[in-house]
């Protein structure tokens, strides 16, 4: 009898493409909501990527009725719960995230509060505690990268206590994501390159660590395709909307893939870099990916030479011999990162950042061990094994 | 036929080898903090009184440890004093079962979503690492490398039997205190 088992969950409904946004108030209308509140930050208002999100209601007679547009880079508590506080107040009755992986977030853990009552979010932290469905919650990504309009989970800073509130169920996933690609079109070259390789390192890990699955893997495998065939496009065009398009699509199926296989060692680094060295999220996992594929690379040869044909194409696949694919593999990711920072210099190496201590590597390897996305590295990590690939990837 | 009739023996079987597992590990886990200084030093960064629950849902066999400070447990049988601050949470018998009896490793049924973590996930790998540890001192090594991702190569062979025979004997000794009482 086999002894492989796999779970995969994705009830989002994608709407994607040209004019995607005016679908909104179609799909709302189908889901009873009738007073939606907007929440984003200043970043996107100030892009001007609102505006084409409330005239695609407004022509249909959809009007917004709150729009909160001070979401912070890390939401708090506080912040969740004044949201709330308005939703309430305007007689909201649905949520639409505008934005990157904060705003959406929040949105989401607001959509807890005010639709299962009460004022403080900490009371619903966890895995498995709410047991009903929540209002009708759309997400409207502006960043090709974190994926978070297909994942179950949220986090939220309890900065009274200095912990970050994880909260995981499947009824913190949006009715819809709306990708548009009018949404990233002004994004600016290194949010481009960095989000893009967040992309890759999601579908990347999502085939490579240990709860990778049949379905997640044709997800993982088209995200990479469409990232190596359009990023490097979207850097020498950034109008190019269709190859906008493939991207902010290849993030959301490299969200569909790691929310459904998990991920490992490059985040468990990134976390805790970000945590230790406030490094954005999208340039630690630039960083770190073909240092840690090399780490696994013993464990994971099989499935990482597949990808070679996702990362450079038929003709250099079947030019290498199947013993080699792996290594040219994290040739070709190594190859990637070279050609953007030529253009956007997005640093290969924790020195080329200018943020990072050499002093602070020890900090980083002891907070990637009780990182949990190291459950699921293929490879058992120990202290001095972290050291080492933080070593490595230090210049 | 017969099937049907063995099969209520074997769920009997089945539930009876969880909770005696879960009586084995739970003052194993005692007795490899008292001897251990890598249990003790990854146990020492968990607050004093800590309570660690593993068990069946919904309402099956656990193991509930404290940590007593300075890296020390204490095996509380199946209650707890108060509410537990980590529980990993085994859906059902069946996947209590395939970890315990070294069908399926710990990090291949985290993995396979066959268990919940409700607490700290931090808290809960520093945990899967010391059970890890533990399993890798009490377990033959050809069984321990079924039960762990990697068997660690730094754990030699005459120091794997001596710690193996005082966290039996620790065991035996706590098993044999708890009848008496």
């Amino acid at each position: 009898m086999t002894d492989k088992f796999y779970e995969f969950f994705c009830p989002v409904k994608v709407i994607a493409g040209k004019a995607a946004l005016e679908h909104i108030p179609y799909e709302l209308s189908g889901l009873a909501a009738k007073r939606p509140m907007i929440i984003t930050d200043k970043g996107v208002r100030a892009a001007g990527l609102l505006d084409p999100v409330v005239s695609a209601c407004e022509e249909s007679g959809l009007d917004i009725v709150s729009i909160y547009d001070d979401v912070p880079p890390d939401s708090s508590k506080a912040v969740v719960r004044d949201i709330a506080g308005i939703y309430r107040s305007e007689k909201c009755d649905s949520i639409i995230a505008v934005g990157g992986g904060s705003a959406i977030d929040t949105a989401k853990a607001v959509n807890i509060l005010v639709s299962e009552g009460g004022d403080d979010i900490a009371k619903y932290s966890g895995a498995g505690v709410l047991k009903h469905p929540l209002k009708p919650f759309f997400v409207v990504p502006t960043t090709a990268g974190t994926g978070s309009e297909v994942t179950a989970v949220a986090v939220i800073a309890d900065t009274e206590k200095h912990v970050k509130l994880p909260f995981t169920s499947s009824f913190l996933l949006p009715n819809a994501a709306i990708i548009d690609p009018r949404m990233t079109l002004t994004l600016p070259p290194h949010i481009t390159a960095a989000t893009a390789m967040d992309a890759l390192t999601h579908a990347t890990e999502a085939f490579t660590c240990m709860a990778k699955n049949p379905l997640s893997d044709a997800y993982a495998t088209a995200a990479i395709k469409k990232i190596t065939g359009n990023l490097l496009k979207v850097m020498d065009s950034p109008k190019d909307a269709d190859g906008r398009l493939e991207l902010a699509q290849a993030s959301t199926m490299a969200g569909i893939a790691f929310s459904n296989s998990m991920v490992g060692l490059v985040h468990a680094l990134g976390h805790a870099t970000g945590a230790i060295c406030h490094l954005p999220h999208g340039l630690c996992m630039s960083l770190y990916l073909p240092y840690v594929l090399e780490y696994n690379l013993e464990t994971i040869r099989e499935p990482l030479g597949e990808l070679l044909l996702y990362l450079d194409g038929a003709d250099v696949y079947a030019a290498t011999p199947a013993s080699r694919r792996a290594e040219a593999a994290i040739s070709a990711i190594r190859r990637m990162r070279d050609a953007l920072y030529k253009r956007c210099e997005l640093p290969r190496t924790l020195k080329e950042t200018g943020k990072v201590l050499e002093s602070q590597l020890d900090d980083i390897a002891r907070a990637a061990l009780d990182d949990g996305a190291i459950m699921f590295n293929p490879k058992e990590v120990s202290l001095d094994d972290a050291k080492a690939v933080l070593a490595r990837a230090w210049a | 036929m017969l099937a049907k009739r063995i099969q209520p023996m074997f769920f009997q079987a089945r539930r009876l080898y969880v909770e005696l597992m879960f009586q084995v590990m739970g003052r194993a886990l005692q007795a490899v903090s008292e001897i251990d200084e890598t249990v003790q030093q990854e146990a020492n960064a968990l607050p004093e009184g800590f309570l660690f629950e593993m068990m069946v849902m919904p309402d099956g066999a656990r193991l509930i440890v404290e940590h007593t400070g300075n890296g020390r447990f204490r095996y509380l049988g199946d209650s707890a004093p108060r509410a537990v601050d980590l529980s990993i949470q085994f859906k059902h018998i069946a996947h209590a079962f395939l970890v315990l009896s070294f069908q399926e490793k710990t990090s291949v049924a985290f993995a396979n979503d066959r268990m919940l973590v409700d607490g700290d996930i931090s808290r809960a790998i520093r945990m899967t690492r010391i059970l890890n540890r533990l399993e890798a001192f009490i377990l033959p090594k050809l069984i321990a490398k079924r039960a762990v991702k990697e068997y660690p190569e730094n754990i030699h062979l005459p120091e794997k039997l001596l710690n193996a025979a005082r966290i039996y004997l620790k065991v035996a000794t706590n098993f044999v205190e708890t009848v008496k009482a």
